[in-house]
């Protein structure tokens, strides 16, 4: 069974990330959080930006725009937070996004031929098809992605 | 319905806290606990009594110092978290573990409550570098591991770069005497 044929119509949160539109199901999405401070500390982990504090909760946040646009994004208004797996451990994990983030219903479509792993699927809406995203796969590709510097440095 | 008894509010005002101290390398903070600290000392004070070492697997230690009959290796705290190099005026002598870390200064010291477990998302070096971290005044600071500055291989190889060196500290005083 395809994944298309695992996700009938359903729910989906719409977010944008640099020039482009996203999914995520809904289902995995907790909470859109306000611009609040990033911090930063040393680390080796490629693609996370720093942590935020939602909720009493130290939530890692995702700089995934280098992996979706091929550069990062300037423009950072709000932060989508999902749940990332673990095993069977899950966590909250937030994503830069640039504005408002829409919920729509619709029905996901196989992948286009030739996709990266982590677009699992893609809906069809009146003007543009929007890719939906794997948050698993999507993170798993920026850790193999070739390292762009010293990332023990925090970010400004 | 339940009237809290003076008992529940002291237990509750009562809550564990762990101190920590506070502490600079460039503009980064970390926090480590107080009592994995045994001293604290300027590299000036330490200077005179450092021996220079240069091993190319271990390059965050430079120096190692004599302290009440045990080797400490100095670890430089900007090689080791990949920090840009500054310029260290103390040295955190740790308790337990032959180590001590070069750092720039001292904020201060607080108490915390909780440490929060690192998130899983972070999988490099910073498993072995940081216990947790906290949330203090508007700041999530990182809670250095004491053990975590050199693992038990580096040890090995600076152990037996030590004794070479005394060895041959001992044969030139031979040779001069």
């Amino acid at each position: 069974m395809s994944a298309a044929e695992n996700h009938p119509r359903k729910s989906w949160v719409l977010l944008h990330v640099g020039n482009r539109r996203f999914a995520l199901p809904a289902e995995s999405v907790m909470e859109l959080a306000p611009p609040v401070r990033l911090h930063n500390f040393p680390h080796t982990s490629r693609l996370i930006a720093g942590v935020i504090v939602r909720r009493g909760r130290i939530v890692p946040v995702y700089d995934v725009s280098p992996i979706l646009c091929g550069r990062e994004s300037s423009v950072h208004r709000f932060y989508l937070i999902a749940e990332r797996t673990f095993g069977n451990a899950s966590e909250a994990s937030a994503i830069p996004v640039n504005g408002e983030c829409e919920l729509a219903t619709s029905e996901m479509q196989p992948p286009q031929e030739n996709a990266p792993p982590y677009f699992a699927g893609v809906l069809a809406t009146e003007n543009e098809n929007i890719d939906v995203l794997d948050l698993q796969e999507l993170v798993s590709a920026g850790m193999n992605s070739p390292a762009t510097g010293n990332h023990a440095e925090p970010r400004p | 319905m339940k009237i809290a008894t003076q008992d529940t509010a002291k237990s509750r005002r009562s809550r564990p806290s762990e101190a920590v101290i506070l502490f600079c390398i460039g503009t980064q903070t970390f926090a480590i606990a107080a009592d994995a600290v045994q001293e604290i000392r300027s590299t000036d004070s330490l200077a005179t009594a450092a021996v220079e070492m240069e091993l190319a697997e271990v390059p965050k230690v430079r120096h190692l110092v004599e302290r009440s009959h045990r080797t400490y290796y100095v670890v430089s705290g900007c090689a080791h978290f990949g920090l840009r190099v500054t310029r260290p005026t103390l040295v955190l002598i740790l308790r337990q573990i032959r180590t001590a870390v070069l750092v720039d200064s001292i904020e201060r010291m607080a108490d915390v409550s909780s440490v929060h477990a690192l998130p899983q998302a972070f999988q490099g070096e910073e498993r072995q570098w940081y216990r947790g971290l906290i949330y203090l005044e508007d700041r999530v600071i990182p809670v250095i591991k004491p053990d975590g500055f050199l693992t038990p291989e580096e040890f090995a190889r600076l152990d037996r770069a030590a004794k070479s060196i005394e060895a041959r500290n001992e044969l030139e005083g031979a040779v001069q005497a």
